[in-house]
């Protein structure tokens, strides 16, 4: 499989009261094509600090990020926005839906921005992902009418709205219910099972079992990777899954 | 106990709001103490120059023992007849006739050896009165002269620049007398610039000198009263008597209004620019206090969960508003102490300084604590919306309470408009626009600044301008100089053009005093212009020119005070002879104090003051000009634009000056509130920028939704202010100009400096001024709300 994205002795330095503080030490990881990869870590580990950089949102202080054969570190800040316009897709665990705009105007949004389709193409994909997520009732709501669950669903559906080539999820579940999150991880899934490849950074071990592939942090590195293989909703057992990443991130020291 | 406690724990939480809302609020918070402390200011120094206007008139009106009413007289008199009639009139106190003469300007030599040939003022030479109406000096004492002394007018002294010892020289060919200045005339009667005649003072010996070699004398034939109420009564009774009235006749409230028209109208504008920043220091107020609220609408709601009372709540954020309010307006009134002293110069120089009760100072003070108040009034309205807020829902949804995105007909899905920014731009404006009132009332504001003194500008410099001047269009106009063969050379001039080639049409009109009977049927005085009256048309406000012997047209103003319409009847005293003339127009006019009247008639020579000759030529008008200045000598020769940059030059300069003022303070206040507030609207929607840059929405895309903000608003505002400046500042000053004599005024516009230039620079700096203020844009990201 091809690597979709790659992080080259990524490092990411704040300055705080003056001092400076390493939030991402020295990070090489891969990430491939059509993969469900998690990060884990305890907080303040970088694990949205990881995604940020990853995703070009925040700028790298050494190193390089490849995307696609493209270096993130020689674009410019348009042309940053750009990629992450056309290309990336991104849920928060703060849901971070525009306050002012309606459901669907939210889904639309970007996709009008990017200006690659006609807006007649990009309502009816907007319609298609809220029926896919099983919240096209909601359509014409205000955002403060539906539910945390609903809303998480609503903000995937603007994710994927301009058919990006991976998901970035920080914490997609951290504010939801266990149905909630459970909805909400059958979308990804679901996405995934399309060839979108999924990245999500959780703490939510329940979350991180249903990934392919597991990245432990701490202290701003890398310090340890387990394979869980690609996971079949039908066929494997959940459980199973939960309890022998459980033991190895026991080992880790989470 | 535990009530205390909770009420404790919430007032250190609301100390801590308010501190970190002084903060982030920084500017506009400094923006509001300063819009509230100048408006204070203005508030407390213009009434202050009202005060000290009425004061220290009324002070000199007492230190000088005022007349209350003067008729000016050219002519003999017989004193005798005057003290009996004043004997025997039940109203008068007491009555004083001075002589004044009369000196030629060409004459006279103040401190100079250029003579005053060139002044519009009459200059008058006086002794120092016995009984009242007393010249005084600058301290506001009678003054004393000694021959070969002389005390000049205050005018003169500042205009010349004078000071004490000084020369002053009257010479003609029979005469020379040198006089050195020892006094300032503080002149109760002609001190105002807008009276153009002056007094100098001189001593019995000198005036007698005068009286004798040059000059011409006039009567001043004054009166007191024993009640100054009666002055309507008494003013008929000496119109009715036989009494000489050769010459106008003024009475205290004239000299009242002449001497406070200056600095009264300072004063106003002063007060109204005062009310105009204080409207702009709330409007600031109300975006600050909305802000706040909206910020803190979490906070406010577990505020009333916890249990601390609405009023409670309201009466902290009240003590912030009332901390600004009561520093700001106290530091105004404090700073309009030294500003006072400039706006008053001019009073207290030609006016004088007059004792002050501590009432009239407490004044002011009450003026700038009415600002304060006003403010802390007002934030206790807007601060209304604390009751609305629900704790659990503040709480529940944790936002800012003020989402409006419930709009289903102004759906970005549904929009037809294919810019995104730019619609969501407009929508926000649209759905939100009680937030943009700010800057929406200072868009219309600075419109209006510019627009009223652009198209007024334009207005007095146009050649239509005319038509507010009783004139007619035409390319040259002549006026022949006064001298003893006045006649003879408009005759010649006459001659010269009936046979000159390029001439297409001339008009030569004569204006001559004639007597017309007013409503108490008495005869008054008024100038008529005499001629053929359709050569140059000018334009009626209602019917149309005088043609036939018995017809006559009035300005606006004389119609309405001789109460007369078209079709009505008027007597003119020609001659000695009464005849009826038959009223045919009205016009406008604001010359001559706006009461003249045209008339189809022979002249009256003896009393005729203007020859003027109207030309239209075929030829270019400078060139023509030029060669009729050579040809005639003694006539002052004109295009029509020159005649008008004459006339109003030093109007339009002052006017000039205080457009471009007018425009530099619209662009100042523009730039600082359009800035303040983006740089607020930016702090406000940072997390909503923050999440359309993490989704990959560029900076520009961003910027150029915000800028459509500004520019929507703008262009709003700058079509209401249009209008506004179009219909109520046009309004404003046809309200002066029909007291003027010009009920018709309107703007003559010119629409590439009103409509597009303006606009455009609004255009250009609310733009760059946007740009600047929205950079911050750049340093949001996705982290800064993440960790909140």
């Amino acid at each position: 499989m091809n690597i979709i994205l790659e992080a080259k002795n990524l490092a990411k330095t704040y300055l705080v009261n003056k001092r400076e503080k390493h939030v991402l030490k020295n990070i090489n990881m891969s990430i491939k094509e059509g993969e469900l990869i998690c990060v884990m870590g305890p907080s303040g580990s970088g694990k949205s600090t990881l995604l940020y950089n990853i995703s070009g949102m925040d700028k790298m202080t050494a190193g390089d990020v490849i995307f696609n054969g493209t270096g993130l570190g020689d674009l410019s800040e348009e042309e940053l926005s750009r990629l992450r316009l056309d290309k990336m897709g991104f849920v928060f665990q703060q849901i971070n839906l525009l306050k002012n705009l309606g459901i669907i105007d939210n889904i639309v949004m970007s996709a009008y921005m990017a200006k690659n389709r006609s807006r007649k193409e990009i309502n009816q994909q907007a319609i298609n992902l809220m029926k896919k997520t099983n919240i096209i009732e909601l359509a014409d709501n205000d955002i403060t009418q539906a539910s945390g669950g609903q809303l998480q669903r609503a903000a995937i559906c603007r994710a994927l709205i301009n058919n990006p080539e991976i998901i970035f999820g920080d914490e997609p579940t951290g504010a939801l219910n266990s149905r909630a999150a459970r909805e909400v991880m059958d979308v990804f899934h679901t996405v995934n099972s399309e060839g979108t490849t999924v990245m999500i950074v959780t703490h939510d071990v329940k979350v991180a079992s249903q990934s392919e592939r597991v990245l432990f942090m701490m202290d701003g590195s890398i310090v340890g990777e387990y394979l869980l293989g690609k996971f079949n909703r039908l066929e494997d057992n959940l459980k199973h899954r939960e309890r022998k990443l459980a033991s190895w991130l026991l080992e880790m020291g989470f | 106990m535990k009530h205390i406690i909770v009420a404790k724990r919430g007032e250190i939480m609301i100390f801590k709001i308010l501190k970190r809302d002084f903060f982030r609020k920084k500017v506009i918070t400094i923006a509001v103490f300063v819009f509230v402390m100048l408006s204070a200011l203005l508030a407390a120094s213009g009434t202050n120059l009202l005060i000290d206007l009425s004061n220290s008139l009324d002070y000199l009106f007492k230190k000088a023992s005022a007349p209350h009413f003067v008729q000016y007289h050219a002519g003999d008199i017989e004193q005798k007849q005057i003290a009996e009639w004043s004997e025997a009139n039940p109203y008068v106190k007491s009555q004083q006739t001075s002589e004044m003469i009369n000196i030629d300007g060409a004459k006279i030599y103040i401190n100079s050896d250029l003579s005053e040939s060139d002044t519009v003022m009459d200059l008058g030479f006086v002794k120092q009165n016995r009984t009242f109406d007393y010249l005084l000096n600058l301290d506001n004492e009678i003054i004393t002269v000694n021959e070969a002394e002389i005390a000049v007018p205050i005018h003169y002294m500042q205009s010349k620049d004078l000071s004490i010892g000084d020369k002053l020289v009257i010479k003609d060919d029979n005469l020379e007398l040198n006089f050195t200045i020892t006094h300032f005339v503080r002149d109760a009667q002609m001190n105002p610039s807008v009276v153009s005649s002056k007094r100098f003072v001189v001593s019995s010996a000198d005036f007698e000198k005068l009286k004798n070699g040059t000059g011409e004398i006039e009567y001043l034939i004054s009166f007191q009263l024993i009640d100054r109420a009666d002055l309507n009564k008494f003013s008929n009774q000496y119109s009715r008597s036989v009494l000489p009235k050769k010459g106008p006749a003024i009475d205290y409230q004239l000299l009242l209004l002449f001497n406070s028209l200056t600095d009264g109208i300072i004063a106003v504008v002063i007060i109204i620019i005062s009310f105009l920043l204080n409207i702009i220091a709330l409007l600031c107020l109300r975006f600050v206090i909305l802000l706040t609220i909206e910020e803190d609408y979490k906070e406010i709601g577990v505020m009333k969960a916890i249990g601390i009372s609405p009023p409670d709540i309201k009466r902290i954020y009240i003590s912030k508003y009332f901390v600004i309010a009561l520093g700001a307006s106290l530091s105004g009134y404090l700073f309009s102490l030294f500003v006072n002293k400039i706006f008053s110069k001019n009073i207290m120089l030609y006016i004088g300084k007059a004792p002050k009760s501590i009432f009239m100072s407490g004044i002011p003070l009450l003026a700038a604590f009415i600002i304060g108040l006003i403010v802390v009034f007002f934030s206790m309205i807007v601060l209304r919306r604390l009751n609305k807020i629900s704790p659990v829902e503040a709480i529940r949804m944790g936002n800012t309470g003020g989402n409006y995105s419930n709009n289903e007909k102004f759906s970005l899905y549904k929009s037809k408009l294919l810019n995104t920014n730019i619609f969501l731009g407009i929508r926000d404006v649209v759905l939100r626009f009680k937030f943009y009132i700010l800057l929406f009332f200072v868009f219309i504001l600075a419109t209006f600044i510019i627009i009223v003194p652009l198209n007024l500008l334009n207005t007095l410099q146009s050649e239509g301008f005319v038509t507010y001047m009783g004139l007619g269009q035409s390319d040259i106009i002549m006026d022949i100089r006064q001298s003893d063969q006045i006649v003879e050379r408009f005759e010649e001039v006459k001659t010269y053009l009936e046979s000159d080639l390029d001439v297409k049409r001339y008009s030569p009109l004569v204006t001559s005093t004639y007597e017309i009977m007013n409503i108490d049927n008495l005869p008054e005085s008024i100038y008529i212009e005499t001629g053929d009256l359709t050569v140059f048309p000018i334009d009626y406000i209602e019917g149309m020119a005088p043609l036939q012997a018995n017809e006559i047209a009035l300005s606006y103003l004389s119609a309405n005070e001789y109460e007369k319409q078209v079709g009505d009847e008027v007597q003119l005293i020609s001659n000695k002879n009464t005849r009826s003339m038959l009223v045919t127009g009205i016009y406008q006019d604001v010359t001559n104090g706006g009461r003249t009247a045209k008339a189809n008639i022979e002249p009256n020579y003896e009393t005729a003051t203007w020859f003027n000759i109207y030309v239209d030529v075929d030829k270019d008008i400078f060139k023509k000009i030029q060669e009729y200045e050579l040809v005639f000598e003694d006539v002052k020769i004109i295009g029509q634009k020159g005649y008008l940059e004459q006339t109003f030059g030093n109007t339009i300069e002052q006017l000039r000056l205080l457009t471009i003022t007018a425009i530099i303070v619209a662009i100042l206040v523009t730039v600082l509130i359009t800035s303040l507030f983006l740089k607020m609207l930016i702090a406000r929607d940072k997390s909503q920028i923050a999440i359309k840059k993490s989704i990959g929405i560029s900076i520009k895309d961003i910027k150029i939704e915000y800028i459509t903000k500004s520019l929507l608003v703008l262009n709003i505002g700058i079509i209401i202010g249009t209008l506004i400046s179009n219909t109520l500042g046009q309004k404003l000053f046809s309200v002066i100009l029909a007291m003027m004599g010009a009920p018709k005024f309107k703007f003559i516009i010119n629409p590439i400096e009103a409509y597009i230039l303006s606009p455009v620079m609004m255009i250009i700096i609310v733009t760059l001024t946007t740009l600047l203020s929205i950079n911050s844009i750049r340093q949001i990201t996705i982290a800064d709300i993440n960790v909140e």
